[in-house]
């Protein structure tokens, strides 16, 4: 193979993808648009949802015989509760629809009751519609209240016999998590970023594929290059090094886009408390099995994508292949990011779901160097058997005359 | 006798279906030759043999006296090839894509750049130099697909059905550039055609190809001599058993 001829078909490509708006937006300029807008948006509408439904005007119907009750007094406390007084019958409470709620409170003489008599048990009974209430948030802001009540109540009841709080929780259960920051931080990181790096390096690598396969023998330009003295080996080299160089930039693109917007994001939000699962800190060593890891991944997926969208006579015909494709990288790399899957030696042979796990583990800190090693020979393997396969589609005859392809004699070469 | 392009016993099947069978000829420096048939006579299947895009059956081709499938680098290298129906890359300006193809040649760069700039001027390309060759006219494109074919200065140019699709001025302009190459440059030129115009106007010698098999190779002049018709039409018909009478 001579790398001049090689570097002139993969510098023609990348002029071609440069030039191409729709490419251009699609692997580099979206990512950087979209995220940064989307988890604005999405911050926006969340923070707006969550001032929403803690500050919301809530109907509230207490029943007549509790008004003046120390009860009553404190949910009419609280401005953002609009009280009325009604005692409603059964058939009035079940058809209860909106945002009105009926709370039926212990009546002032009960509640006195209550407090003078260690033994006596009141009832609050809350009415409403829960399919106006998903969250659940109307009836908690009530609820609360009367808990915070019952709890004075108790505590009262203990102080009189001389007792504290802790008679009545003799056991306390102390937790906490001995898991380091990184693994905290990795097991976050390192179930999500691997699906996404796989996804984008993969639309990185179709889009520019098809345009580069299929596209070029719908347009017959591939029969030109055919026949130029070009070697086979030398056309798949030199297309084949722009495929993986747009699947990594847009990987690259997307993840630092979609990284940032989330950290962003999470330090708006943050109250300071717990491990950030932005706070990962990888050394030299992570880094370059991660960078090994991502390069064998374009490897793999460029030559799949390669390969198979040659097979289609059209750019049109070429973007039905795209969802099955996807498919096919997606839910490996997903099941990978299930509970209880490890990299062990059978899954290290397994692609796509080796290299998620790999760089799952690398992420958290808790990996093994000959697992690593060997997910990274099975990942090259894979991708240089992928590159033989598109280098046999490319030598097929049909492929090269823009023929409808046979797939009998899809390895027989010209 | 060297020849600068030549079929020897070519064969092709694609499966049970025999394409081309038995083709043989040789080609001389400054010589027009013309390929002539019906659809799906075998006409693109031969040149497509000829310039390494299909492998022969049996049979081998020879550009500048180099096998074309035993040393297809060095064959190719003399050798340029353009249809009717290839497109340019599209995002590549006219200078951009001589340029390209220029390098899969490995023309030495300041040959190349005096070589794509001579074509330019030659074609009239620095016109629309500026332009990207998707938003080119058909005529212009015709223009930078010759000039491809061109770039390396090859020594033998085979072109399948070059007119199709263009109209009276691009189909001149490629006629001319058939006749010139020619017969100026000295460089054999191949094309396949189905206008019998073009064919008695310029090629030195033709080949007819029916279902496959080459049923004449000779001079116009000899074809009309030994069918005894006045036309090259009635004699195409003639050989490959079809009629000039249309009954309505």
């Amino acid at each position: 193979m001579r790398f001049p001829i090689i570097n002139s078909i993969y510098r023609k490509e990348i002029r071609e993808v440069l030039r191409d708006k729709r490419m251009l937006y699609l692997v580099i300029l979206m990512p950087f648009f979209l995220y940064p807008v989307l988890f604005t948006l999405m911050g926006k509408v969340g923070a707006n949802s969550r001032d929403k439904i803690n500050t919301e005007t809530i109907d509230v119907v207490i029943n007549s015989e509790a008004e003046g009750s120390e009860l009553a007094g404190i949910l009419t406390e609280d401005s953002t509760l609009n009280i009325t007084y009604a005692t409603l019958e059964s058939n009035e409470r079940d058809s209860l629809s909106g945002k009105k709620l009926y709370v039926k409170l212990p009546t002032a003489a009960e509640l006195e009751r209550l407090n003078a008599d260690s033994n006596a048990v009141v009832a609050v009974a809350i009415y409403g519609d829960d399919g106006e209430d998903i969250v659940g948030n109307r009836r908690r802001r009530i609820t609360e209240k009367m808990e915070a009540y019952g709890k004075r109540v108790t505590y009262e009841r203990l102080r009189v016999r001389g007792l504290g709080p802790d008679f009545v929780k003799p056991v306390n259960v102390f937790q906490q998590d001995t898991a380091s920051e990184r693994s905290v931080a990795g097991r976050l990181l390192g179930t999500m970023i691997p699906v996404m790096l796989l996804l984008f390096i993969f639309i990185g690598c179709i889009y520019i594929a098809i345009d580069t396969t299929a596209g070029e023998k719908e347009r017959r330009t591939l029969q030109t290059i055919y026949t130029t003295p070009v070697s086979t080996n030398e056309i798949i080299a030199g297309k084949f090094l722009a495929v993986a160089t747009v699947g990594l930039v847009s990987a690259f693109a997307n993840l630092s886009s979609l990284l940032l917007s989330m950290r962003l994001q999470v330090s708006m939000m943050s109250d300071g408390n717990g491990p950030s699962p932005f706070s990962l800190s990888l050394g030299g060593a992570d880094i370059l099995w991660i960078i090994l890891l991502v390069i064998l991944a374009t490897i793999f997926l460029a030559a799949l994508s390669m390969g198979v969208v040659l097979l289609a006579n059209s750019y049109k015909e070429a973007q039905g292949y795209v969802t099955p494709l996807m498919m096919i990288v997606l839910i490996p790399a997903i099941i990978a990011g299930m509970p209880g899957m490890e990299l062990t030696m059978s899954t290290a042979m397994i692609p796509m779901f080796n290299l998620c796990l790999a760089m799952s583990d690398i992420f958290s800190g808790t990996y093994s160097i000959s697992l690593i090693g060997v997910t990274a020979l099975f990942a090259l393997f894979y991708g240089l058997f992928g590159l033989w396969i598109a280098g046999r589609t490319f030598g097929n005859e049909s492929v090269v005359t823009g023929e409808k392809v046979d797939f009998k004699n899809l390895f027989s070469g010209r | 006798m060297s020849y600068t392009i030549e079929a020897r016993g070519l064969q092709k099947k694609f499966g049970d279906f025999t394409a081309v069978h038995d083709v043989s000829f040789g080609l001389e420096s400054g010589e027009i030759f013309g390929l002539l048939g019906p659809n799906g006579a075998g006409k693109t299947t031969t040149l497509r043999m000829l310039s390494g895009l299909l492998k022969p059956t049996s049979g081998e081709a020879f550009v500048s006296e180099t096998s074309v499938q035993q040393e297809p680098t060095k064959a190719l290298a003399h050798l340029g090839f353009l249809t009717g129906d290839m497109d340019l890359y599209r995002r590549l300006k006219p200078e951009e894509l001589l340029t390209f193809f220029g390098e899969l040649y490995q023309t030495p760069k300041a040959e190349l750049k005096a070589r794509v700039s001579y074509l330019m001027k030659a074609f009239d390309i620095n016109d629309f130099a500026d332009r990207h060759c998707e938003k080119l006219s058909t005529g212009q494109k015709q223009r930078v697909g010759i000039a491809r074919t061109l770039v390396h200065d090859p020594q033998v140019v085979v072109l399948d059905e070059p007119t199709t699709g263009l109209d009276i001025m691009a189909s001149e302009f490629v006629l001319q550039f058939i006749q010139k190459v020619a017969k100026q440059d000295g460089k054999t030129v191949l094309f396949s055609t189905h206008n019998l115009t073009e064919v008695e106007r310029l090629c030195d010698r033709i080949g007819i190809v029916d279902r496959g098999r080459l049923v004449y190779l000779g001079t116009v002049a000899d074809l009309l001599a030994q069918t005894g018709h006045q036309s090259l039409a009635e004699s195409f018909f003639h050989l490959v058993g079809g009629s000039t009478k249309v009954e309505i």
